[in-house]
């Protein structure tokens, strides 16, 4: 499995997909504070033609927690891309038929499944620490002063929401044919949330409830309002895993 | 004489089509053998069965005395398998190919650069570091069988694998094979038949999802091997009386004529001598591989498509 484990990391840095990645959310994590630090400055630029349509621009004022809530704004695309690029993590090798001599050399198929499941969820912790420490960073330096409360609460939930996002992917990585299939099933369970989220009733069980780190920060929301759908992501993530394994494991290669 | 490969009733359809019907296979240790049939009988079917790569509708498959299960399959640690077209990580050089294969097969780390380069060695690579992406189809399909052979497999399955080659790169792939066989057994498949005459000891032919013929190389030929006498006279005048004297001649030209009786050539030829008949050529017919096959597939229902 060790040798698997460093295959993936050969592919992903010799493809150059892993310095894709580190760019894209590097510049997503800069682009937070970034946007928090030159809004009063841009509103600033933009004055005289705002007054001349009739609008009076009051003083803007910013602090860490505009940063923060571009960072719950950022996350969802800093997702998809992530998303986007993992959908040929297993398909690309059916459609290849590389597989075929891993599995006739004797690897187990769990020990297969297992690694790609390492790989993608590894790179969607280490990345996501990425764009946290970077926003975090420069909020410090920027606002350093500013307290958020429940701050860290907050960027694990989404942290949790993403892992859930990406059992899904699995699960459809495992049984779907091509990388199209499992970007169509993954974005069918997403709309079904979405649309699921919709039922007053159901919101505080659903994944999609992780998304509202903000709301903790801001005082709308209390932690503990998060626990029932922290519950629900933890066992989705693991069943979906366990799905995968057993498709995997009778699927044709 | 133990046996490396049991097949047994080994039943195989894909929705409507049947492509094997009940296959009986049993490949001895220590051998060549040649596993042939035309394009689409079902031999890639069957060693995919085999692999644990496809499930079997019936029957069974076992290497090595354990059965093989569809999916994760342990008996797979005897098998090395060269598919007919075989596909790699393109990112990586032959040489990290193959210590990613022997780190998988479990072979010790020890031992694992030493072997890579023998194999390696074998299959003329040696000096190739340039990444797989840009390797011409014998090259891999040469690295295909240093991985294949690289974990000491007891069985080694080659799907086709000169098929596709040019005649120097076919050679070189069948070189490797024969010089394989010291250490394996080996599984081959084709409808190439003089690479069947070349290297195998034992062949079997598959026709209609069933074997039709199985056994050595000259038993195989021997089943239609006659003693026929093909003898071509001058004159079709000739040709004429001794058709018309001697009962068991077969016309096939009208001056070619063929004995089936060889227990009467000494009769005939006299008779030739007597009546002053020159001829051109006489001469026993050998029955080649290609004949068999031929005859085999023409007396089966003959209702497939159009082989090699």
């Amino acid at each position: 499995m060790k040798a698997f484990l460093k295959k993936e990391w050969m592919e992903m840095t010799r493809t150059g997909r892993l310095l894709i990645l580190v760019i894209i959310f590097t510049i997503f994590g800069i682009m937070n504070p970034a946007i928090a630090k030159l809004t009063p400055w841009m509103m600033e630029m933009l004055e005289d033609s705002i007054a001349q349509s009739g609008l009076q621009i009051g003083v803007v004022t910013v602090n860490a927690l505009t940063s923060w809530t571009q960072f719950y704004k950022n996350a969802p695309m800093a997702l998809i891309v992530i998303v986007l690029m993992s959908s040929g993590i297993l398909t690309n090798e059916y459609q290849k038929g590389t597989l075929v001599q891993v599995v006739t050399k004797g690897l187990s198929r769990k020990k297969i499944m297992l690694s790609k499941m390492i790989v993608t969820y590894g790179c969607w912790t280490a990345l996501y620490l990425l764009y946290f420490g970077i926003t975090y960073g420069y909020t410090a330096y920027f606002w350093g002063g500013d307290e958020v409360p429940h701050l860290l609460f907050g960027v694990f939930a989404y942290w949790l929401f993403g892992m859930v996002v990406l059992a899904v992917l699995m699960a459809f990585s495992a049984a779907a044919n091509s990388g199209g299939q499992v970007l169509l099933g993954t974005g069918s369970v997403m709309a079904v949330l979405f649309f699921a989220n919709y039922v007053p009733k159901l919101q505080k069980y659903l994944p999609l409830q992780l998304m509202n780190g903000l709301q903790t920060a801001v005082g709308a929301m209390e932690v503990k309002e998060f626990y029932a759908a922290m519950i629900i992501a933890g066992a989705v993530t693991v069943g979906c895993g366990m799905i995968s394994m057993v498709v995997f494991d009778r699927r044709a290669l | 004489m133990t046996s490396v490969l049991e097949i047994s009733g080994l039943k195989k359809s894909f929705g409507e089509k049947k492509v094997l019907q009940g296959v009986d296979l049993t490949v001895p240790e220590k051998k060549v053998f040649g596993f042939v049939g035309r394009n689409g009988a079902g031999k890639t079917t069957t060693m995919k069965v085999t692999l644990g790569l496809l499930a079997a509708d019936a029957g069974e498959v076992s290497v090595c005395g354990e059965t093989v299960h569809y999916g994760n399959t342990k008996t797979n640690r005897f098998i090395g398998y060269l598919p007919d077209v075989p596909e790699y990580y393109s990112f990586m050089t032959a040489m990290e190919y193959l210590k990613f294969c022997g780190e998988i097969t479990g072979l010790p780390s020890n031992e694992s650069k030493g072997r890579c380069e023998e194999m390696l060695r074998l299959v003329g690579l040696a000096d190739e570091k340039h990444r797989i992406k840009g390797y011409s189809r014998g090259m891999k399909q040469r690295l295909g069988i240093a991985q294949a052979l690289l974990g000491r497999p007891k069985l080694l399955i080659c799907d086709e694998p000169t098929s596709a080659l040019d005649p120097l790169g076919r050679k070189e792939i069948l070189d490797v094979l024969v010089a394989a066989k010291e250490e394996t057994t080996i599984l081959f498949s084709t409808h190439v038949l003089s690479d069947v005459e070349h290297i195998c000891d034992e062949m079997a032919l598959l026709n209609d999802g069933k074997i039709v013929m199985q056994g050595s190389i000259e038993e195989v030929k021997s089943k239609r091997r006659s003693n026929a006498v093909e003898i071509q006279l001058e004159r079709e005048a000739d040709a004429k009386t001794l058709a018309g004297t001697f009962g068991g001649f077969q016309v096939i030209k009208p001056e070619v004529l063929l004995l089936k009786d060889a227990a009467v050539v000494s009769d005939v030829l006299r008779f030739m001598a007597d009546h002053d008949m020159p001829f051109v050529r006489m001469e026993k017919q050998e029955a080649t591989l290609e004949d068999v096959f031929m005859e085999v597939l023409k007396s089966g229902s003959g209702n497939g498509k159009e082989g090699k």
